[in-house]
């Protein structure tokens, strides 16, 4: 029986029965960052609704959790694959689009830090603050001044707006994925006026031919792995049958006996009952 | 009747056609079958052929037939094989995902920007293909694991071949064995009964 070290650490690390008893036929295959509790329920789960009938079934069993891990794993994969490059564009979109009033806020935040740290020491405290907000307010004077300090330190000011709008359209994706009202009504807002939906940049996303050689080797191994625990629930399922068969013949000769034993001897010169 | 002539071109294209020429060639390739030892069979070590019986012991039963043992200890080889077989697959997919991982195609199409950029009269490159072509190469996150398993298909599928037939030598040395076991338990039932 497999004794190796990853088993023994199941072992030991009181896990649920049956995760221990399939530990014996290899180790859970885990990768970085999966979640072992969630294999253990997996292994709970499949043993309680397939009840393993001896230790072949067990091997079966322990496959076809294997597998469904692994088909769990090329799905969660994919998805990830293709939110992460969907919100992307959302983020790219947003960083094209964006109107200067959603952002100037961060745009004089971003001034404030930077004109901080070089504006001479003798003005007052609040004054890279107060410069920064008269030149997101687009005063004249605030803006030439701002130039000037900026052309100082070899830095312009669309390079500040770009970081402050690429800052603002950041922010604004990572609140839409955690589905604010607002947010999600502005960004919908946006995308229509650009006569664009989310559909359509899912559907771009999709048509990048890196992310869809991604999917299809992912699906290829969900199929793989699914044709895979597929023959082994075949398997159990003919096993079963088989084991079915043979105990229906038992049964029946057995009753067939039984009925011999019980068969009363006919009575000498009278009826049996 | 093929002629003299398509005999010796035939030969001459075989000897072309039988792997590396080079003395430094034909040692990595003696190589190759030890890199998983993958193709080396369960019973040549020593620590498997332990498993492999203590696990044929387990599903033969207490009391089995020599018939039943050698076919038990069939289905313990398969499943033990194939127990390697993801071992070995699961070990170099966390080797690779543990270190940094750089996309080979990325490389090549940064190597060929950062190349025409050093030719004397280099052509505009756009803003975004500079970007690329200086970004940081490693890989992070499910891009990681995805571009892993997208381009070391070769050394994947290899793996997968040997799962393949793991499975299919499993498949048929469980059923000879459950066969085996029914005939068993038909022929002791007929023992009783004559009894």
């Amino acid at each position: 029986m497999s004794t190796n070290s990853k088993g023994t650490e199941i072992a030991a690390a009181g896990v649920s029965g049956p995760a221990r008893r399939l530990s014996l036929f290899g180790p859970r295959l885990l990768l970085e960052g999966e979640d072992g509790a969630a294999y253990d329920e997996l292994v709970g789960r499949i043993c309680a609704a397939v009840r393993p009938a001896d230790v072949i079934d067990e091997i079966f069993i322990a496959d076809i959790v294997a597998l469904e891990w692994e088909i769990l794993r090329w799905r969660r994969l994919k998805l990830s694959l293709i939110r992460t490059r969907a919100l992307q564009a959302l983020q790219d979109f947003l960083h094209r689009t964006l109107d200067y009033d959603l952002y100037s806020g961060h745009f004089a935040e971003r001034l404030t830090e930077i004109l901080q740290d070089n504006v001479p020491e003798d003005r007052p405290e609040d004054f890279a603050q107060t410069l920064a907000h008269a030149c997101a307010r687009n005063e004249s004077d605030a803006v030439d001044q701002v130039i000037e300090i900026l052309g100082g330190i070899d830095r312009d000011m669309d390079a500040v707006l770009d970081g402050a709008r690429a800052h603002k359209a950041e922010e604004l994706v990572q609140q839409y994925v955690r589905h604010e009202p607002d947010v999600v009504t502005l960004v919908n807002q946006l995308l229509a006026n650009a006569g664009e939906s989310i559909d359509d940049l899912m559907a771009d996303t999709l048509r990048n031919s890196s992310l869809l050689n991604y999917v299809e080797r992912l699906d290829r191994l969900a199929t793989i792995a699914e044709s895979r625990r597929n023959a082994s629930l075949r398997e159990i399922d003919r096993r079963r049958a088989v084991l079915g068969q043979t105990l229906r013949r038992s049964v029946q000769e057995i009753e067939d006996d039984a009925d011999g034993v019980l068969e009363l001897p006919a009575a000498e010169g009278g009826n049996a009952a | 009747l093929t002629s003299a002539r398509k005999v010796r071109a035939n030969r001459a294209n075989a000897r072309a056609s039988t792997g590396p020429q080079t003395t430094r060639g034909r040692a990595r390739a003696a190589r190759n079958a030890l890199r998983h030892a993958l193709s080396l069979p369960v019973g040549s070590i020593p620590a498997l052929s332990e498993e492999v019986e203590a696990l044929a012991r387990e599903i033969a039963g207490p009391g089995a037939n020599a018939a039943t043992r050698d076919l038990a200890r069939r289905v313990a080889e398969a499943q033990i094989d194939l127990r390697r077989v993801r071992d070995a697959r699961h070990q170099f997919l966390s080797d690779t995902l543990s270190q940094g991982y750089y996309s080979y195609a990325k490389m090549r199409m940064k190597v060929k920007i950062l190349r025409a950029l050093l030719l004397p009269n280099s052509p505009d490159i756009s803003m975004d293909a500079l970007e690329f072509a200086t970004s940081n190469p490693s890989l992070e996150g499910p891009d990681k694991l995805a571009t892993i398993l997208l381009e070391e298909t070769k050394e994947l599928l290899a793996m997968d071949r040997y799962e393949r037939r793991a499975l299919s030598r499993r498949k048929f040395a469980v059923r000879a064995f459950d066969e085996a076991r029914a005939r068993t338990a038909t022929m002791g039932l007929n023992v009783t009964r004559t009894r």
